[in-house]
């Protein structure tokens, strides 16, 4: 054995430029692995997170039906033990209750299909991010007269400005439509177009004192310490509490799942690729080295260095030149996703795209200890299953490959 | 007993589309101690005998034995581990581990051999100095002479203790003074250490100077000649 690693060690430095291109080709295949990853979990995260944060939460409380039907008589039941509940329990950080219904917009333009959201501005302050996406104007705690913010897709669609009138309409508790007069307050921006395109905002207590006599409420978004425990939380409310149902962000939002999926999917084509690629690179490099010196090993062989010795002789070879790629690797990527996660990657040039589908311009590249060690082990397999096949040849030399003029 | 006796060997190169008969039906002895060349024209089979006698290759028919192992039996596996303790080889092209010091080259056989460190670099010291390049020890081959090379593979040769050792056309890239320099060596050895050598040649110089000397002509054993060399001869060399 220390034999083998000798000789192993000495053929690396055989021919420098060549076993510098492998090591380069392993960092390379490395570095831009775990890049490839560590951008998109970085966007699939920022997304979600994004999600999450400023309107989802952790969990939510609806009506049984309210999700299926949008019905605006599908409130939630005497909310008051509900939220006593909410207060009493340590795991919670803070709450806050909307009222939604469906209805139109109206403006001088014309009329469009929108979301109507009543939100109680402290509450949602305290809960969620949304008002961080107000790009202009104010939020719906200022003080005018039934004060609504549209997003900005929408309010150029209908030529509005701050300032100006629009009307909405929709169904009340018992049946009969409203229509109430709205002054627009601000503009925001939630990084999806088609969000902003179907959803305003207004008061709770407008919409409450519009839709029914008594205060009514749609839904209840609940932010938790730790995201974790949101399914513990879901089961206690649902055990608890009849008439209403409790939900996890993910049952809420189920095409974020479908998002990690079709994310994690691209992921593996992306990393294949790049494998696949590194370990032609490397067999080529490898054969190219073993045809060099098909004579010695047949000398190797005549003079009575059993096969299996002269394959592992390659073999090592190339784990002594992947080790060291993969420990230069490691550090760069490792590094670059330490600098990149801090300065964040500005896809401004892509921007347009995945704008319109509410992905984030600026991302913060980010990965687990697990897959960078599994993209490791990868590039590691990857180089030793592409020198089998050269350790093989070489295994198989005819000694009498020794005579051959070269 | 025969160091090397073979029986009515055969050798055909692509029985299946143009067979070449490269030997036919040979059969020859070589005692211990032996100094003999093996000669003949371009093509004659000189090498492809000297691989039947290595165990390098196996013979179409007939048969091979090396002391009393028939090594025309033995899987290639088996060969290899037989050519390692009972063989010493000299190639043309002197072969050497590019990446190894002549002192590793010497000892990178007995590695294989599973000699002990202390024992090994002993032996490799004296090898080397028995052959004149006991200040070359640390010299890897791209800095020694093509003689000097060859030298150092007649040390890895030995170091084995092999029961005999082959050389197909050793002097062929030597210059005289090498070629003959190389001579001498093995000469003392034949003389003072009983090695057994067996070395096929085109060279006249070197011809003359083997105790015994088959002639193959077309794959079959020509002439054999045994030579009573007495030093009177030598010295007038
Ligand atoms: N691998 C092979 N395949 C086919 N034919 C071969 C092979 N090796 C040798 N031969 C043929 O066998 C015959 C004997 O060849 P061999 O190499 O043994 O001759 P030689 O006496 O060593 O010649 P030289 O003096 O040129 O080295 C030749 O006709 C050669 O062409
Ligand atoms: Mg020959």
């Amino acid at each position: 054995m220390k034999i083998l690693l000798k000789i192993a060690w000495r053929n690396i430095w055989r021919n420098k430029g060549r076993s510098a291109a492998l090591l380069t080709a392993i960092v390379i295949g490395l570095w831009a692995g775990v890049l490839t990853v560590g951008l998109m979990t970085g966007l699939l995260d920022q997304r979600i997170d994004n999600l999450i944060d400023s309107e989802i939460a952790h969990l939510q409380v609806h009506h049984p039906e309210f999700r299926e039907e949008h019905r605006p008589e599908m409130v939630l039941p005497d909310v008051t033990e509900l939220i006593e509940w909410l207060d009493d329990h340590e795991s919670v950080r803070s709450y806050t209750a909307r009222s939604i219904v469906e209805g139109m917009f109206q403006s001088p333009v014309k009329t469009s299909g929108v979301r109507i959201m009543g939100v109680d501005p402290d509450r949602e302050r305290k809960t969620t991010t949304f008002h961080e996406n107000i790009v202009s104007g104010d939020y719906v705690d200022v003080d005018i007269r039934n004060p609504v913010i549209l997003g900005l897709e929408l309010a150029e669609e209908h030529n509005i400005e701050i300032g100006h009138r629009i009307v909405l309409t929709f169904e009340q508790l018992d049946g009969d439509l409203a229509s109430a007069a709205f002054n627009v307050s601000g503009f925001f921006r939630s990084g999806s177009t088609q969000y902003d395109r179907g959803n305003v905002i207004v008061n709770l207590t407008d919409l409450q004192a519009l839709l029914s006599e008594e205060p009514v409420f749609h839904e209840i978004a609940v932010v938790l310490h730790d995201i974790e425990e949101a399914e513990s939380a879901v089961m206690a409310i649902n055990e608890q509490f009849d008439g209403l149902v409790a939900q996890t962000w993910d049952q809420l939002s189920p095409e974020l799942g479908t998002l990690v999926l079709l994310g994690s999917f691209m992921l593996f084509i992306v990393t294949m690729v790049i494998m696949i690629a590194l370990a032609f690179g490397i067999l080529n490099t490898m054969l190219m080295a073993l045809f060099e010196r098909i004579r010695e090993i047949g000398m190797l062989i005549s003079i009575g260095m059993s096969r299996i010795r002269v394959f592992f002789m390659i073999v090592l070879e190339a784990v002594m030149l992947t080790i060291s790629g993969a420990v230069i690797g490691m550090a760069l990527a490792w590094g670059t996703i330490l600098i990149l996660n801090r300065e964040g990657v500005d896809l401004a040039i892509f921007a347009g795209g995945i704008e319109e589908i509410g992905w984030p311009t600026v991302i913060y590249p980010a990965i687990t200890m697990g897959e960078f060690f599994s993209i490791t082990l990868v590039v590691i397999t990857m180089t030793l299953l592409a020198t089998l096949y050269p350790a093989y040849k070489a295994f198989r030399v005819n000694p009498m490959e020794v005579e051959k003029d070269t | 007993m025969a160091v090397i006796r073979t029986e009515k060997i055969c050798k055909v190169y692509n029985p299946d589309t143009i067979p070449v008969h490269a030997l036919k039906d040979v059969s020859i002895q070589v005692e211990k101690g032996e100094f003999t060349s093996l000669v003949g024209p371009s093509g004659s089979g000189k090498t492809t005998l000297l691989n039947m006698l290595g165990a390098l290759d196996m013979p179409s028919s007939g048969k091979s034995f090396i002391g009393d192992v028939e090594v025309t039996r033995l899987s290639d596996r088996e060969r290899i581990r037989f050519r390692l303790h009972n063989i010493g080889f000299v190639f043309q092209h002197y072969n050497l581990i590019p990446v190894f010091t002549a002192r590793e080259n010497v000892s990178f056989i007995m590695m294989l051999q599973g000699v002990g460190q202390r024992e090994l670099l002993e032996r490799a010291d004296e090898l080397l100095e028995s052959v004149g390049l006991g200040d070359r020890k640390d010299a890897r081959p791209h800095e020694l002479s093509g003689g000097q090379q060859q030298r150092v593979a007649v040390a890895r040769a030995l170091a084995s203790k092999p029961r005999f050792i082959l050389a197909d056309e050793p002097t062929a890239n030597l210059d005289t003074k090498a070629a003959m320099n190389l001579l001498d060596i093995m000469e003392k050895m034949n003389e003072e250490q009983e090695v057994t050598f067996i070395f096929s040649t085109h060279d006249q110089r070197v011809i003359k100077r083997a105790r015994r000397v088959v002639t193959l002509v077309d794959g079959a054993v020509h002439s054999d000649e045994t030579t009573a060399v007495d030093s009177a001869v030598k010295d007038n060399q």
